[in-house]
């Protein structure tokens, strides 16, 4: 391609002429002495072309193709070497031939047709090339494409503290396993998986330290389930996909081996942690299955290995969950059932031990259910308590208790006060005070008709507002009453504090008066509890009596009242009051 | 693999690419409808434009002819395009055939076709990067692999910096390639100019230049003599690139209708 220039020493006056004319048509790249040299070599071929006989046309197409190969390649090249051919070679070289005009024109027809042949090729193999290139780019512009997409896609789908697969894409492989065409016959399982306690592990540790052992748990869980999918749903709640489960057996295995994973003891930035994990299994056949109710399911179940104290698994049971489904039902239809007026109050006597007179009574709530019939507190206040429902049917009750006790002292003969239980969460709530004075203002029943029930448990917090609350109303001359005294804690520390009229004795130790032997220890305790009580100017209601002979020897011991189906079991107002008149 | 945030998600052919653009002015055929139709709209509103083109390619050969004259073996060409005719690897390893050549170029286009010219070419490789991430281009393992930074290398910034704003610090992208730089290497640089030109020649150039995609960022020779920092320009020093070393006293004609001025600097030790 490049000609050395000691080729041929001094490129005659065409050759210069030549490179001249084709100077700058296209880029040349060689130096101007180099394209001197080679066209001076050109002149020659052309020169003997011209000369030669018989004249060979191939002469020519050689000079117009190695023209091309030298990058003299465009339209004006050729023109300008097809005129400077034309006037210059025969007369610069001095050239002499019979027929030379005539061999000039098929000489320069030969070059033009050697070169656009050259330049078509050269042209196609270009196009070929850098077509080649662009696709050859857009193939690796896909790739990089894909291989970021699924980069994205890892991140969309992964748990970046654990690496695990996260609650997306553990969804979409769970729709998958039951959608699968085909598999309605078979099994699918989950273990869905939560840590106890781990709040304890942040809030004293630290979060770091709790995402240390979450990353821990997570790689134990990994190992452990080998080709099960282990997903991170959030916070410490992991799930384990057994796609093809062979039965509840086979999920209790995998709930085992995941409860030992994660039982080992943890080693984490210095700290040894003993930690545990609660389980609940759901399993299934696929036909039939949703991913929604398999999670809810799970998610129950999780809640039943929790309540029953956690390091532990709980497997799914359809009934167990009907029972509670009825019972949260029940407990949110209480709001329209209030509107509706499907409570009522029943009242249950609390008699003098010592001249048999009524002295108060305990409201006690039932719900008049239209399809249940008449349902007792245990039934629905449990859940209400815990659905927060209880502040709104609390405060029903303490209404209608007030309400209707203010019409008893019509009777003439010294009305019994009415005895209302509340609930933990009504004595927290603020504006109970209010809430008491409005009540009574409004229904005109003297404060001291009006007792409020509290259990031990409410005093067991260390809020002050409650004992503040519980003071007004008793500086009103409302009586509080100590429910259930003896069962919980009996720290005697908030008697100190509180402004308790009443002790009421839970019923499990007058139980034991029923029979003489037994009941030695019952009776003792009832005794240092009644005296107690005198001794801090209270007086003792004895609950759940039943016989003559305990009402008799919980008289003997001093204990001012009882309670009880001895004395009369729950019944309607009316019914009650019908003994005083 | 890893996508580099510059690089197109997909390539379209039907955009001119100015690396293509640049094929089709020094007489090739590596090019696209599109390239054509915007390299004819160029000429049409800038006729030099074929002519900068060629004499700007011949500036980069009579540059790397000299470096490789000078002993430098190691060529780190940013922004080399679609290198056709007359390509560094061509001229270098002419001289030597150990020499050792990099192509940098952002465009994926011209990057495929390097590689496929580049094919079994041990000494040669190419790498799609940008100039304006010049740590990249530097730690790049291909870059690594053939260069050996603690000998001399010769840079050539060759017809790329005018498509540079100033907002990207050339200077500093040209400072942080020559921190990496052994003594005894070179910078070769050229691009557009519009050194002695009126203002309203300026305006109007600018004008024709903003139509296009990449808008040129035409700089004085004062501007370009300073981008020569910590470098020792060569005589001419920075000239129109037909007057830099010409081989005859006439292709130096007229060399201001070249548009692009250049130099050569080397790094002292």
């Amino acid at each position: 391609m490049t000609e050395s220039p000691g080729a041929t020493p001094c490129p005659g006056a065409f050759a210069r002429a030549w490179a001249k004319a084709v100077s700058g048509t296209s880029y040349l790249p060689m130096t101007q002495a180099q394209l001197e040299s080679l066209l001076d070599r050109l002149t020659g071929q052309l020169a003997g072309a011209l000369l030669t006989e018989p004249f060979d046309l191939r002469a020519g197409h050689r000079v117009g193709a190695e023209l091309v190969a030298a990058h003299i390649a465009s339209a004006e090249g050729l023109g300008r070497t097809v005129e400077v051919i034309q006037l210059r070679l025969v007369r610069d070289l001095g050239l002499v031939a019979e027929d030379v005009e005539d061999r000039m024109a098929r000489l320069l027809a030969a070059v033009a047709t050697g070169y656009a042949r050259a330049l078509r090729d050269r042209t196609l193999d270009e196009q070929e090339s850098i077509r080649r290139a662009a696709m050859r780019a857009r193939t690796q512009a896909e790739r990089a494409l894909r291989a970021s997409e699924a980069r994205f896609r890892h991140q969309a789908t992964h748990d970046p503290l654990t690496g695990l697969p996260n609650r997306t894409l553990f969804t979409e492989r769970l729709a998958a396993a039951l959608n699968e065409p085909g598999r309605g016959a078979q099994r699918v399982g989950v273990c869905f998986l939560d840590l106890d306690r781990f709040k304890v592990v942040n809030d004293t540790l630290g979060h770091q330290i709790g995402d240390l052992l979450l990353a821990t748990v997570a790689e134990r869980l990994r190992k452990a389930m080998g080709e099960h999918l282990v997903a991170r749903l959030g916070g410490d709640e992991f799930v384990i996909l057994v796609e093809r489960s062979a039965g509840t057996d086979d999920m209790v295995a995998v709930a085992e081996t995941a409860l030992a994973a994660v039982r080992t003891p943890a080693l984490v930035d210095g700290h040894e942690l003993q930690i545990s994990a609660s389980i609940g299994i759901v399993e299934r056949q696929v036909a039939g299955a949703n991913p929604t109710d398999l999670m809810r399911a799970a998610d129950s179940t999780l809640h039943w290995a929790k309540s029953a104290g956690g390091a532990r698994w709980s497997l799914y049971d359809a009934e167990r969950n009907q029972r509670e489904l009825a019972r949260y039902a029940l407990s949110a239809a209480i709001p329209a059932a209030l509107e509706r007026g499907e409570f009522y109050l029943d009242y249950q006597p609390l008699t003098s031990l010592r001249d048999g007179s009524l002295v108060g009574v305990e409201a006690l709530v039932r719900w008049r259910h239209p399809e249940l019939g008449v349902l007792r507190p245990d039934s629905f206040i449990g859940l209400a308590e815990e659905t927060g429902l209880i502040v709104q049917l609390g405060g029903w009750v303490l209404a209608e208790a007030c309400r209707e006790a203010e019409a008893w002292s019509a009777g003439g003969a010294a009305a019994p006060f009415v005895s209302v239980n509340l609930a933990v969460r009504q004595v927290h709530r603020p504006g109970l005070v209010q809430e008491v004075r409005a009540l009574l203002r409004q229904t005109g029943l003297p404060p001291e008709r009006l007792q409020l029930e509290i259990t031990e448990s409410t005093m067991m917090s260390t809020a002050e507002e409650p004992v503040r609350a519980l003071r007004v109303l008793a500086d009103l001359g409302v009586r509080i009453a100590i429910d259930d005294f003896g069962t919980g804690y009996s720290n005697l520390a908030y008697l100190r504090d509180l402004p308790v009229t009443e002790l009421k004795v839970a019923g499990e130790f007058v139980a034991g008066l029923r029979s003489p032997s037994v009941g030695r220890t019952d009776e003792r305790i009832l005794a240092s509890l009644v005296s107690l009580a005198h001794a801090l100017d209270l007086t003792v209601t004895a609950e759940g009596v039943e016989t003559a002979g305990q009402a008799e020897r919980l008289r003997a011991i001093g204990c001012d009242a009882a309670q009880g189906w001895h004395f009369g079991r729950p019944a309607p107002a009316d019914r009650i009051l019908a003994r005083i008149r | 693999m890893q996508r580099p945030d510059w690089a197109p998600d997909t390539i379209d052919i039907e955009r001119p690419s100015v690396a293509r653009m640049y094929d089709y002015y020094l007489g090739g055929s590596h090019n696209f409808a599109a390239d054509r139709a915007a390299a004819q709209a160029m000429v049409a509103a800038v006729p030099e434009a074929p002519l900068m083109a060629q004499a700007n390619r011949a500036f980069l050969r009579r540059a790397v002819h000299h470096l490789a004259d000078a002993g430098i073996r190691q060529f780190l060409d940013i922004g080399s395009g679609i290198p056709t005719v007359g390509n560094v690897h061509e001229i270098a390893q002419q001289i030597d055939p150990q020499s050792r050549v990099v192509y940098v170029d952002v465009d994926p286009v011209a990057v495929a076709h390097s590689r496929e010219i580049l094919a079994g070419n041990e000494q040669a490789a190419v790498v799609q990067e940008d100039l304006r991430n010049p740590e990249a281009i530097l730690t790049h393992p291909d870059v690594r692999k053939l260069l050996d930074l603690s000998q001399p290398v010769a840079v050539m910034v060759v017809a790329v910096l005018h498509f540079v704003s100033d907002d990207d610090r050339p200077a500093e992208l040209l400072r942080t390639l020559r921190d990496a730089l052994a003594p005894g290497s070179y910078l070769v640089l050229s691009q557009a100019s519009d050194d002695g030109r009126s203002e309203d020649e300026r305006a109007e150039a600018e004008r024709v230049y903003r139509r296009t995609d990449n808008p040129l960022w035409v700089r004085s020779r004062a501007e370009l003599t300073a981008l020569f920092d910590g470098f020792e320009l060569l005589e001419p020093g920075v000239v129109w690139v037909p007057e830099w070393r010409p081989d005859t006293p006439e292709s130096a004609e007229d060399a201001e209708r070249a548009v692009f001025m250049g130099g050569v600097g080397r790094l002292g030790d």
